[in-house]
């Protein structure tokens, strides 16, 4: 096949300020949706709420350690009947649509316009602009299922399938970025869109607080069928039994 | 003290790694295998390899890096690494998509106009 | 330490730039001749793998230091008045108070803002 012959003058004006282009938005977006994203504020009760249950927990997995007083008190701390905190607390089932929620909304639209916008806006303008061109050769054969991949914009059915359009080379770039945004930025940087992606659709869900009175409801139940074992009781014994054994 | 020396050497004991100190191994290491990634992809390019030669160099370059981590960490590596096969092996793909970039776009830059 | 190895990478990266460099001139002479590309002249070559090395080598020591990985190395430096350390048990209200019965209080908080 005939070596095609590209002007250089494409090396300067296309090839490289593509990849320049992708590069910098990356690096823009990183510090807009710094400069937008807003800390997510942790409500009091709810953190008191967390903290209750973490205590309850421990006492029922160490409780073992304290002495049956001890160990009823606290008890009697949570689950008394007419003052225990798991009695006494009336929480409401928080909503459960998260569409209801403004803050939520507000969340979701900031990470639309960081990250989608930028692909349509700098893709319509990289197609408009730089449409047309061949840019580069990849330096390996690909078949020929790769052309429209490869080829966005230049049909042409008999041109080898290693050839790279202007159109492509941007795409090849915003996913080949992702790595160096990395190296550059840091980990966790926000430029990398399908990172922040994933953490949306999990952000949705974790972001949404356990039912706490069904959660005080199953620990109270726990705490209330939680046998005290003194775990120390024969602790004198076995600590004269060890130096006895280690005198020997 | 001596009842807790002699129970050791008898039998191996599990090792417990700390959490931080493997998140922070593993970012140095990807730090590492990115640029490696990049650096070698440009390498590629300079030389003007093509097809196989540049995969086969790809390879010789994740098998250099690898010999440089063992040179760096000395012969005592299990303290900074959990397994040396898995050193080699991490992330082998996903640096292989930087590197074909990078070796596409130098490739352009000097062999292609 | 690390300034020099930056300096490695620094000066690898030049050379790096000066073989692409080196390498484009070479493909344009030859396109110009109109003479057919085989492959790369030698010391093109050369500069470019050597400085690869020598970025990657000095990458490597720039990236960080490593640490061990092993919990008991970490735990094994602190110092036993760090580990006997329990904030849970401290008590604040003991009969200590009995024993100096002659010293006085700081002043509190509240008292302080009384004051102003």
């Amino acid at each position: 096949m005939v070596e095609l012959l590209l002007d250089p003058k494409i090396r300067v004006w296309v090839f490289l300020p593509i990849v320049i282009i992708t590069f910098l938005v990356g690096i823009v977006r990183h510090y807009v949706s710094i400069i937008l994203s807003s800390q997510k504020k942790v409500e009091i009760i709810q953190l008191q709420d967390s903290q209750v249950m973490i205590r309850a927990r421990l006492l029922r997995e160490n409780g073992k350690y304290l002495p049956k007083q001890s160990f009823a008190m606290r008890r009697h701390f949570f689950n008394n009947e007419e003052t225990g905190y798991f009695k006494v607390q009336k929480r409401t089932a928080p909503s459960q649509n998260p569409m209801t929620d403004p803050g939520m909304m507000t969340d979701m639209l900031k990470g639309n316009v960081t990250n989608v916008l930028p692909m349509i806006v700098i893709g319509g303008w990289i197609n408009w602009m730089f449409s047309g061109f061949l840019t580069t050769k990849v330096p390996f054969p690909l078949t020929l299922r790769f052309k429209p991949m490869l080829q966005r914009g230049v049909e042409l059915t008999y041109l080898d399938a290693s050839w790279v359009s202007s159109a492509s080379w941007y795409f090849l770039n915003v996913f080949g970025l992702r790595t160096i945004y990395a190296l550059v930025l840091g980990e966790n940087n926000a430029a990398d869109q399908s990172k922040v992606m994933q953490e949306q659709m999990s952000g949705a869900a974790m972001a949404m607080p356990p039912d706490p009175k069904a959660a005080f409801k199953a620990e109270w139940e726990a705490l209330e069928i939680t046998e005290h074992k003194w775990a120390l009781q024969n602790v004198e014994a076995d600590l004269l039994s060890t130096f006895a054994n280690d005198s020997k | 003290m001596s009842v807790i020396n002699k129970s050791k050497d008898n039998k191996p004991e599990p090792v417990a790694y700390s959490e931080a100190a493997l998140r922070n191994n593993a970012s140095v290491v990807e730090y590492c295998r990115t640029s490696m990634a990049a650096l070698s992809g440009s390498t590629a390019g300079v030389l003007g390899l093509t097809g196989l030669y540049g995969f086969a160099f790809y390879v010789f370059a994740v098998v250099i890096l690898w010999i440089m981590f063992m040179v760096r960490a000395g012969p005592n590596w299990h303290k900074y690494y959990v397994s040396r096969q898995s050193l080699l092996t991490n992330g082998f793909f996903g640096a292989l998509f930087t590197y074909v970039l990078f070796w596409t776009f130098i490739y352009g830059m000097v062999h292609v106009y | 330490m690390a300034s020099f190895h930056k300096i490695i990478v620094i000066v690898g990266f030049i050379s790096l730039f000066h073989s692409a460099f080196s390498a484009a001139q070479h493909r344009s002479y030859l396109r110009i001749t109109s003479q057919e590309f085989t492959s790369l002249p030698l010391d093109i070559m050369v500069q470019a793998v050597i400085s690869l090395f020598a970025v990657m080598w000095g990458v490597l020591n720039v990236a960080g230091n490593l640490r061990e990985i092993q919990a008991a190395a970490e735990l094994n430096a602190t110092k036993w008045d760090t580990q006997l350390n329990f904030p849970s048990f401290y008590i604040f209200n003991h009969r200590g108070r009995a024993l100096a019965q002659n010293y006085v209080r700081s002043a509190g908080k509240s008292e302080l803002e009384n004051s102003e």
